[in-house]
């Protein structure tokens, strides 16, 4: 070992080269990709290697306070001499540990894919496991990245990614309308990215989030930087309005589901206000919106996904939700309890998605009616997907609980009150429709399909466990990570904790009466139905499609006018010019040759007359 | 004889066959005008000859001759095609270049 | 005084026989007059101490050139008719044109010094035989392959393409 020694920047990019690698090698070797098991095995040793090499960085001295980042970069854009923009690694607390987080979900998605996906022709999988190759790759260029424009080329790549993987069974033309769906709307969000990073490189001249930079920013320089960038990460993240790709991307398959739209890439928008958090530190105002729409987010989604009866759109718009509570914390001010509930939440829902497509697996259906009384037959994905949900839930000493208990914490010291409430609102609500799901589909009167469900192979049944016991001990990383955010944590139960915890255990006790022991139909209710009438009214759907006409069509339509009257409109007006102008001097070219001999006599004289005044 | 005198003349002919290019209709008449604005150059390149005692202008001229020569060559060829075309060699009735 | 009265002789029949032949209402006149000029451009050479390019002269104009012109005359559409219309039109501008570059000329030659022709100049054939053949060979070969392409070029112009 003292021959060779791995430093920390030798690390991160041996931990980013490993899937690129294996990208490349399936990508361009078609036999192998097209085995399918074998590629699968390919992409799976390659993670592998990258987890590896990303937990090497997990070391107490990462997450001391106030240590300074590794980074190493090579120039890559020059302008007039000037180095614009470098490429490289930037490793400190919060990169390597969510190197961690998204290598081993990675891992633990490809290697659950091998069981899942068994069914699908061997060309289809070893196309699966190169775009998967190809997303672990961008993101974690993404995370490591130590300027905005790297993070932008890799935020572009993931989102790439993330449209081959919606649209993976592109026969079905939902998916190739879900995939389109998401590309479109993100990418829309993402010109919040693109001109963020103008305003960025316009005020600073590079693309860099160092103190240095945010000073040369100034006030308004953050403001504008700081609302752009929160654009894209409301496309990303699924933040209000612009959340309605994310259900429709659960049209992909389960695992990637997992990985891409609960655990990683929708969690880079948070990673993009995390890393560039003095950016927005320094725009008071577009952190007080942050609050505010992702505490609206988190409710709003919540309320949605106690009625729905697809698993996969309940987990989608938990997520949504979840990822609301993330914002809105990175709102209140303080940096660490955000990104410890990236942190957790990206191993419960992982174990919730990969549960949730065991139960899939196992009666081919989303629906949880065709569910119901699976606990006898899936007794270890049973148990994994009630793990997550209690760690969704925030029942007390489950990973959930500690994140989201340091979240309202914030915001009530913050006296963000509206917000505050909003968020316990949504715990309740949120513990209310897990226990739903459990019950109806583990519990309950069996489905139709639930005599010929079967446990799902050990492939699928190992990241399960490895993810339940992270569910169940990563609220204890919230110190590690407040340190490396430079900030003294110790738990201690709060009050916005107590009432929180309170809160969803009601939830979960009324869930119980309701779909557990059938005391109550829900919908008997007067409070309950009307929430749950206008949920399951059009007035959701008219909302989206509101939110659909009014964003998109209106943005879209202001676009297209500009560029049909105002760019086109200078063309065809310098079209016009020309035409008009052609129209006039054609006179001159009268065909007869005397005339043209009149113009070379006059030429000559013009010439002569030069001559003379010079 | 000073050597003004050559070039004034030299410049009289040649505006006297500018004026012929100038208000000619006839295609020949308008290379016989050229011809002669052909000529006042050479008469231009002869009397330099003199003046300098270099015999390099009267090569210069032998060549001018010549190109003046193939000039006609084609010149009349075309005068043929534009007859033929036109029935006519009046140099208005081709006017197919007109804008 | 000899060589005054010469030269004023030979540009006044020069300049009235250019005259003539741009202002003649009748073409094969107008081409004659073109001869007379050439021929006494050719009596100007021989006062110039060009005696070979006065033969040339004769020889290539008034040999080639001006029946080549009176060929074309004919082969043109007044083979019949030797009253040719060849009138002039739009005089005016035409004069002006012309005098106003007659002016620029003139203005320009005689606003510079020349300096007076030397008394002797030996300008023998054989010296300009060897100038050509040694100095300028390449012009005058290259001047050759041009004076054959114009032949060619003449002949597919002049071509009846559906003989």
């Amino acid at each position: 070992m003292s021959a060779f020694t791995l430093t920390r920047v030798d690390a991160a990019l041996l931990c980013c080269a490993a899937p690129l690698l294996s990208f490349l090698i399936l990508g361009l070797t078609p036999a192998l990709r097209r085995t399918g098991r074998i590629a699968g095995y390919v992409s799976i040793a390659f993670a592998g290697l990258s987890t590896l090499y990303a937990a090497s960085l997990l070391q107490g001295r990462m997450f001391a306070a106030a240590s300074p980042p590794d980074i190493g970069q090579v120039g890559w854009l020059y302008a007039g001499g000037k180095l614009v923009a470098s490429m490289g690694v930037q490793v400190d607390g919060i990169s390597a540990s969510m190197l961690v987080v998204v290598t081993v979900v990675a891992l633990c998605v490809q290697v659950f894919s091998l069981g899942y996906l068994h069914d699908e022709p061997p060309a289809a999988l070893g196309r699966y496991y190169t775009w998967h190759s190809l997303f672990l790759f961008s993101m974690l260029g993404l995370v490591v990245a130590p300027n905005a424009l790297q993070l932008f080329l890799c935020w572009e790549l993931v989102g790439l990614a993330s449209y081959l993987l919606i649209g993976f069974y592109f026969k079905k033309p939902s998916a190739g309308q879900a995939a389109v769906k998401a590309f479109w709307v993100t990418k829309f969000a993402d010109i919040g990215l693109g001109a963020g990073l103008l305003v960025l490189y316009v005020f600073t001249g590079t693309f860099d989030w160092s103190p240095q930079a945010v000073q040369l920013l100034g006030a308004t320089g953050a403001a504008w930087t700081a609302g752009l960038f929160f654009l894209a990460v409301m496309g990303k993240s699924a933040q209000f309005p612009l959340h309605i790709w994310l259900p429709d991307a659960m049209e992909g398959p389960t695992p990637v589901s997992a990985l891409l739209h609960a655990a990683t890439m929708v969690a880079a928008g948070v990673y993009l206000i995390v890393r560039t958090y003095p950016i927005f530190q320094a725009a008071p105002g577009v952190l007080v919106f942050m609050t505010f729409l992702g505490a609206w987010t988190a409710l709003f989604a919540s309320i949605i996904a106690c009625s729905q009866n697809d698993i996969k759109k309940v987990l989608a718009y938990s997520t949504a939700a979840q990822l609301g509570y993330m914002v809105s914390a990175l709102g209140a001010g303080e940096l660490w309890p955000g990104y410890f509930h990236l942190v957790t939440h990206a191993a419960f829902k992982a174990l919730l998605f990969l549960g949730a497509g065991a139960l899939i697996h196992a009666v081919h259906s989303n629906n949880l009616q065709d569910m119901g009384g699976l606990w006898p037959k899936l007794k270890i994905s049973g148990t994994a997907f009630i793990i997550g949900a209690m760690a969704l839930a925030g029942v007390p000493g489950f990973a959930g609980f500690f994140s989201k208990d340091a979240i309202l914490d914030v915001l009530l010291e913050r006296h963000l009150f509206a917000p505050w409430i909003a968020l316990l609102a949504a715990a309740g609500l949120t513990a209310f429709y897990m226990t739903r799901v459990v019950m109806l589909a583990l519990f309950g009167k069996p489905g139709h399909h639930t005599e010929h469900a079967h446990e799902s192979p050990p492939s699928m049944l190992a990241p399960l466990v490895l993810l339940a016991i992270a569910a169940l001990t990563l609220g204890f990383a919230g110190t590690s990570l407040a340190t490396a955010a430079g900030h003294e944590y110790a738990f201690h139960l709060s009050t916005s904790g107590l009432i929180a915890s309170s809160l969803a255990l009601l939830g979960i006790g009324v869930g119980w009466l309701a779909y557990g022991k059938n005391a109550f139909v829900p919908g008997k209710i007067p409070a309950f139905a009307f929430v749950q009438g206008i949920v399951e009214s059009s007035a959701v759907d008219r909302s989206f499609a509101w939110s659909y006409r009014v964003v998109f069509q209106g943005v879209s339509g202001g676009v297209a006018w500009f560029d049909r009257y105002i760019i086109d409109g200078f063309m065809n007006f310098s079209a016009w010019l020309t035409q008009m102008a052609g129209e006039r001097l054609r006179a001159a070219q009268t065909g007869r040759v005397v005339d043209y001999l009149y113009a070379v006599v006059a030429g000559l004289l013009l010439l002569a007359a030069a001559g003379f005044w010079r | 004889m000073p050597t003004q005198a050559y070039l004034l003349l030299s410049a009289a002919l040649f505006c006297l066959g500018i004026y012929g290019v100038l208000t000619r209709r006839n295609a020949i008449g308008v290379l016989v005008a050229i011809e002669l604005m052909a000529n006042a150059v050479n008469i231009n390149l002869v009397a330099f000859s003199r003046v300098w005692g270099s015999l390099t202008g009267q090569a210069f001229t032998l060549f001018s001759l010549a190109l003046t020569v193939s000039e006609v060559v084609v010149g009349l060829a075309i005068v043929i095609l534009l007859y033929r075309a036109h029935q006519s060699v009046l140099t208005d009735s081709a006017s197919e270049m007109k804008g | 005084m000899a060589a005054q009265i010469a030269f004023g002789l030979i540009a006044a029949c020069m300049l009235s026989a250019g005259l003539l032949a741009v202002t003649s209402k009748n073409l094969v006149h107008s081409v004659l007059w073109l001869a007379v000029s050439l021929v006494a451009t050719a009596a100007l050479y021989v006062t110039l101490s060009a005696p070979f390019l006065a033969a040339m002269q004769i020889m290539l104009y008034t040999g080639g050139v001006i029946t080549l012109m009176l060929f074309g005359v004919m082969l043109t559409d007044h083979r019949h008719d030797v009253g040719v219309l060849n009138a002039s039109t739009r005089r005016l501008p035409g004069i002006l044109a012309a005098g106003a570059v007659f002016g620029v000329l003139a203005s320009a030659m005689l606003g510079v010094g020349m300096p007076a022709a030397p008394a002797q100049f030996d300008s023998s054939t054989a010296k300009l035989g060897a100038l050509l053949f040694a100095d300028h060979l390449v012009a005058f070969e290259a001047l050759s392959v041009l004076l054959l392409a114009a032949m060619l070029g003449a002949i597919v112009l002049a071509r009846r393409h559906d003989a």
